[in-house]
């Protein structure tokens, strides 16, 4: 059996047909990872006792002649901000090096209803601040494409563990292109659904109006799948949004759909083969009968700077929870230290618990909340995003998609970014959007450019993912007849 | 740019050790960054209310009532277990008042 190629349909199809039990596929896994992982380090931790119990019972299921969800035995990879009960949960940060988490979260609660079987918690940069997984507390992933590279980030260990074969399917989070841009880096797909969408309860908070979880894949059929498993209101995320979904395998006609292609995606920065590669595409689509419309986006050009001020500022709040007392790492009862108050405890227990680019944001976004900048900074960005949605909303009146490339390079080499941060955030540029927005995105491969996987990025309006799903089937079929994939 | 003083400032208000070296690559990091970020200043935002969330929700409630799925005995005693300090079922931390 072809690992790398196993999708979430065949290996549920496998499996039905008593072709393959679900223990054999996930000892298959386990043996893959323990004799490639050491050079890729997608993962952070294995759950291999678990993982195999849990395949036993759908095993047994399935012997008794019963019907099994889709899901059912099959092995996923889950990054390690998701929390899994009596598993680790990391962040890839220090100070949660030790860290167990005592709940569920409620796509784990969902996957665990369709009786998933988790093999492991993958690496990220840390608290998923950062686009290439340098930033990992334990040691960045490699690209399986091109070991010299980054998989891209923060989801990097999802991308790479999907891309290597280590596991079916792969949950990660995005907050600004943290699914898709490592998508794109690795070649597979990536799925950032609406916000609220899905539930971000026992998701570890970056940033919390922005961040959502979704489902990185090799195919879209399989990230339909996996959207529909997680997705839903629910009372532990008042940001989550209970609402009726269309239907995935509903007939679309080709004719009928729009799309805009925006001019501030194609200008400075951009390389110039993935422009070539996206510029095919484009022509391919329009000779199939889609109706493809150039459209502007100028407040794109500045996304980027609102990201940076609401982002830090969210990411400033939601990590004062670590404060070295009720969890984590803690100095509290380092007697070399002289710790004499609250204050200390604090200080040494963050400062020594955080790597850099956590301790920068944070720094970020105190200073730009703080008195006398809230207006200038926060308030400011806050009415950009605002005219950031309008422009979104508008657009979406006259296309059905937006379509754009998913990062401006491929996958860059360790190293290159790391001594400037403001390089490694235009990594996100074309990405960040999306998500000030709220809107739904997905990332697919398409083709390479010297060798490297690129990233087609398919933007839809909010809430309309299952219409973006659908036609972002389309494309892949038409990219992979194409013989770009 | 920020100064070193500045930025012994903002980490202290963040609540963030640094030692004297990284004082200077975060004031020089963070300048960067702020540098950047002025870039907002070409937009005109007049008569434009800003956006907080991500979606259009608003004051989302549900009852006050104790839910098993949030807390269950074994889940209480692992929270309390992970905590570096505690005493008779209660978090332990350095006085607060001298």
């Amino acid at each position: 059996m072809n690992l790398k190629e196993l999708t979430i349909k065949q290996a549920h199809e496998f499996l039905e047909n008593r072709e393959v039990s679900s223990v054999e596929l996930t000892k298959e896994f386990l043996k893959d990872i323990r004799e490639k992982d050491e050079d890729i380090h997608a993962f952070l931790s294995l759950a291999e006792e678990e993982a195999i119990e849990q395949a036993k019972k759908v095993d047994e299921r399935i012997a008794k002649g019963e019907l099994v969800e889709i899901l059912a035995g099959i092995p996923a990879a889950i990054k390690d901000n998701i929390l899994i009960r009596g598993a680790k949960a990391t962040a890839a940060s220090k100070i949660l090096e030790n860290y167990i988490a005592p709940y569920d979260a409620t796509v784990i609660k969902k996957l665990k209803e369709e009786e998933a079987v988790f093999i492991g918690k993958t690496n990220m940069d840390e608290f998923a601040m950062g686009s290439s997984t340098e930033n990992s507390g334990f040691g960045p992933t490699k690209n399986p494409v091109d070991l010299k590279r980054v998989p891209g980030g923060s989801s990097g260990g999802s991308a790479a563990a999907v891309k290597a074969g280590f596991c079916v399917y792969a949950l990660g989070s995005d907050t600004g292109g943290s699914i898709r841009q490592p998508a794109s880096f690795c070649g597979v797909v990536g799925f950032k659904p609406s916000y609220g969408a899905v539930s971000r309860h026992g998701l570890i908070a970056m940033a919390s109006s922005l961040d959502q979880i979704g489902p990185i894949t090799k195919n879209v059929d399989d990230a339909a799948i996996i959207f529909e498993a997680i997705r839903g209101g629910d009372e532990l995320d008042s940001t989550s949004v209970h609402r009726e979904w269309e239907d995935f395998s509903n007939p679309i006609d080709i004719e009928e759909i729009k799309i805009g292609v925006p001019r501030e995606y194609f200008t400075h920065g951009l390389d110039k083969d993935i422009e070539k590669n996206i510029r095919a595409v484009i022509a391919k689509l329009e000779k199939e009968g889609v109706k493809i419309k150039e459209i502007s986006l100028p407040y794109s050009e500045w996304a980027l700077a609102a990201y940076y001020i609401i982002m830090p500022a969210e990411v400033s709040a939601n990590l004062a929870r670590f404060d070295g007392m009720k969890y984590g790492f803690s100095e509290i009862k380092n007697s070399k230290l002289k710790i004499q108050n609250l204050l200390d405890v604090y200080l040494k227990s963050r400062g020594e618990g955080f790597g850099d680019e956590v301790r920068r944001r944070i720094m970020l976004g105190t200073y730009i909340l703080s008195a006398g900048y809230y207006d200038a900074y926060y308030k400011k960005a806050q009415k950009v995003r605002r005219l950031i949605k309008a422009e979104f909303d508008n657009v979406f009146k006259s296309v059905d998609i937006i379509l754009t490339p998913t990062t401006p390079s491929t996958a860059f080499k360790f190293g290159e970014k790391t001594s400037d941060p403001l390089s490694m955030y235009l990594a996100d540029i074309y990405t960040v959007s999306v998500n000030l927005a709220g809107a739904p995105a997905i990332s697919l491969p398409c083709g390479e450019a010297n060798g490297l996987p690129v990233g087609l990025q398919l933007i839809g309006k909010n809430f309309e993912d299952v219409k973006l799903l659908q036609i972002a089937k389309l494309i892949e079929t038409i990219i992979k007849e194409d013989g770009h994939a | 740019m920020l100064t070193k003083k500045e930025v012994e400032k903002i980490a202290e208000l963040a609540r963030l050790g640094i030692s004297e070296e990284e004082k200077e690559k975060f004031a020089k990091d963070l300048s960067l960054v702020l540098g950047y970020i002025q870039k907002l200043s070409e937009v005109n935002v007049e008569k434009i209310e800003p956006m907080a969330g991500g979606t259009n929700l608003e004051s989302i409630t549900r009852k006050d009532i104790e839910v098993k799925d949030i807390a269950d005995d074994e889940m209480k005693a692992d929270i309390l277990n992970a905590a570096p300090d505690k005493e008779n079922g209660y978090f332990k931390v350095p006085s607060i008042l001298k």
